[in-house]
């Protein structure tokens, strides 16, 4: 019987039984695999770290969309970078007052593969008449559109990859001429434990972009190593100081059906331990 | 003067076999020969984790013999990441052990999935800022050596007395320097400096124990495992059998890797290559050969190896002759003044030892083609039936 090691750290990892092996695709430049976990369904790796499992993505997904949706409370023009599973797609598309959703994805096959082997990622969301689906590098995207956004959702590789050039300043820079007023950029940025300089670097960078910037947390199971933080950038400070019960107004209101978010854990997501706070140069949670 | 041994003609059908079917020049290597070494080494190490260095002879299929052994492979390039990629190895029995990376090699290496790096200076340490949760790093120490064919510390490694300082800036950067590696060198004609070397890596091991993140659980003890070129070389146990002994005074928690190349792949190695051309000049023969020291024997110039060769042939006369390769250089000369029997235009010219750094630094000069790679599964000169053989092209495919 196989087993899977991801290969993300040296000293330590997580390891899957391969209960069958799915998909393989080995090139010269990259390695993805598509494997089935007794614990986690279906589970795709590229170049030996885990992207995303069937079984926990809607941890991940969920915040990653319904942060900003809600957030922003009136969400028509959404752009998402990257995400080329379609599940940050398919919750995108769970909000009925967007009226258009642009998925920009560099690799058609990501897609292609996903939506074979991973359905429920993307459960016929790719087919919504509001996507328009652009095969393009995210930051050539955001670099030479004119098309302006009401929240930019980047859901990528680490930056050790082909998400490289999304963890940069011209990227999070074009992305803050993208927005429309009151817009908002979520972003993934890692597992902030393991891979501190990830949440930082991006720190230093929204800093001198945006007026108000944080991050937010969850802890997805298979992306190990504790919580996993989401990079928030807008120029409208009120958007991650809504009430509780604002929140579960919007909440309410959207009709959404989630399994992670509720309005508590949307405000409370936003609290970061102390050495979090330290790395990105913030003395506290609160009006910082 | 240099010996070219003469092989009764009778026994030399089983290679002008060979040479007729794959054509020359052409390397022959035996993949039996190459278990055969690794099976040794094992032995002779016991305990010791073998890292094929591939830079010997990036083969694929010599690479797939020796995954199948168990074996892990250390990489110096991204170029041989790709190879390994390709023949499909974990990326977990990988070492990255070059000294000096640019941060793409750095980054490529991770995507692989190669964790462990190796650095001897301050520069490349930072270089692992924004890596450091990810990898383990190993520092490599320097050793002059006076004694080995090619000096390995001279380029490279940190002076063992930098060493504890350069392991505190690491504990203080918050990188973990996970163990020591050192290489004393190629071709050593004793294990002496080995010796040393583990017993100086003992003490700082012990030394800084309580100052990094963690204690240090790596040593690489590298290469410079003899093989027999143009004189007898100490047995491997009787090399290895001194270092095994000083490898027991190592802490428990320690483990312990090695980095062979030559020693796997060189005897495996028989390079089979053609008379084209032939003169008299200036009282000697001079035979024109189809590959030289910008082909298979350029180990003779970047390894300073001397290959023992041997002709098939009847005659009990010996003339002086000269054996030259096929380029225009005139350094392009594979062994001069030796006594030969007379060659005739076609006959074979055979080379022995010739599996490491032989095809691995071969030129493109004179846009001559590469010697073609066969490998063989055994080696049976005394048959008159050939193995059966598989070809593979010369040179991996570029990345």
């Amino acid at each position: 019987m196989n087993r899977f090691a991801e290969t993300l750290y040296d000293s330590y990892g997580q390891e899957f039984r391969v209960d069958e092996l799915l998909y393989e695709d080995k090139t010269d430049h990259q390695h993805l695999v598509i494997f089935h976990n007794a614990a986690f369904g279906r589970v795709m790796a590229l170049d030996g770290v885990i992207q995303t499992t069937e079984k926990d993505e809607f941890i991940y997904h969920e915040m990653l969309v319904h942060v900003p949706l809600i957030a922003h409370g009136g969400a028509g023009r959404v752009l998402i970078i990257g995400g080329g599973d379609g599940a940050a797609l398919r919750e995108v598309a769970k909000h009925r007052q967007v009226d258009e959703i642009v998925m920009v994805e560099i690799d058609s096959g990501v897609i292609d593969v996903c939506r074979k082997y991973l359905p429920g990622h993307s459960a016929g969301a790719f087919d919504d008449p509001r996507l328009e689906l652009v095969i393009e590098d995210g930051l050539e995207y955001v670099t030479r559109t004119d098309a302006k956004f009401d929240v930019i959702i980047t859901d990528s590789t680490d930056p050790i990859g082909p998400g490289e050039s999304l963890f940069g300043e011209r990227f999070y820079r074009a992305c803050h001429g993208r927005l429309l007023p009151g817009g908002v950029l979520a972003t993934q940025n890692g597992v902030c434990f393991m891979q501190l300089e990830e949440a930082a670097a991006t720190a230093r960078r929204f800093r001198s972009i945006y007026t108000d910037w944080h991050f937010y947390s969850a802890a997805v199971p298979t992306y190990v190593g504790g919580i996993m933080v989401f990079g928030w950038a807008s120029d409208d400070p009120q958007l991650r100081r809504l009430t509780r019960a604002e929140i579960g107004r919007r909440y309410l209101q959207s009709g959404i059906e989630t399994r992670y978010y509720t309005p508590e854990i949307h405000r409370a997501a936003f609290a970061l331990p102390r050495y979090l706070l330290e790395a990105i140069g913030k003395a506290c949670n609160a009006a910082c | 003067m240099r010996r070219v041994e003469a092989i009764h003609p009778g026994r030399g059908n089983y290679f002008r076999d060979l040479a007729r079917i794959h054509g020359t020049p052409v390397l022959l290597v035996d993949s039996q020969k190459i278990r055969h070494q690794y099976l040794a080494l094992k032995a002779a190490l016991p305990g010791v984790k073998l890292y094929y260095a591939i830079k010997a002879l990036p083969h694929r299929q010599v690479i797939s013999v020796l995954a199948g052994l168990g074996a892990g492979f250390e990489i110096a390039s991204s170029g041989e990441l790709e190879l390994l990629r390709q023949v499909r190895i974990n990326p977990r029995s990988t070492i990255h052990t070059h000294p000096i990376k640019r941060d793409r090699d750095i980054r490529q290496a991770l995507r692989f999935g190669c964790t462990t790096f190796v650095i001897d200076n301050t520069e490349e340490l930072l270089k692992f800022i924004p890596y450091k949760h990810r990898i383990g790093l190993m520092l490599r120490l320097s050793f002059r050596s006076d004694d080995a064919v090619v000096d390995l510390s001279r380029k490279f490694g940190c002076p063992p007395e930098d060493a504890p300082e350069l392991i505190r800036l690491a504990a203080r950067l918050g990188i973990h320097i996970k163990g020591l590696s050192f290489h004393v060198g190629s071709q050593c004609r004793t294990p002496d400096m080995h010796v040393h070397a583990v017993n100086v890596c003992n003490q700082i091991i012990r030394q800084t124990h309580d100052l990094g993140a963690a204690p240090m659980s790596l040593l690489d003890i590298g290469g410079g495992f003899p093989v027999g070129y143009d004189r007898q070389v100490p047995s491997i146990e009787t090399f290895t059998a001194p270092i095994t002994q000083t490898l027991k005074q190592l802490p428990l928690h320690v483990t312990v890797a090695a980095e062979p190349g030559r020693f796997l792949v060189a005897p495996a190695g028989t390079a089979l290559v053609s008379v084209i051309g032939k003169a008299w000049r200036e009282g000697r023969f001079w035979y024109y050969l189809d590959d030289g020291i910008y082909g298979l024997f350029s180990g003779q110039v970047f390894d300073h190896a001397r290959y023992p060769l041997a002709v098939f042939s009847a005659t009990g006369r010996r003339y002086p002759g000269v054996l030259a390769g096929p380029t225009c250089d005139s350094i392009d000369v594979i062994a001069e003044n030796v006594m030969l029997p007379e060659l005739h235009i076609g006959d074979i010219v055979l080379g022995r030892q010739m599996g490491a750094y032989t095809i691995a630094s071969a030129t493109g000069f004179n846009s001559l083609p590469p010697a073609k790679v066969v490998i063989l599964d055994g080696w049976r000169p005394d048959e008159t039936r050939l193995a059966p053989a598989r070809t593979m092209p010369a040179k991996p495919r570029p990345a």
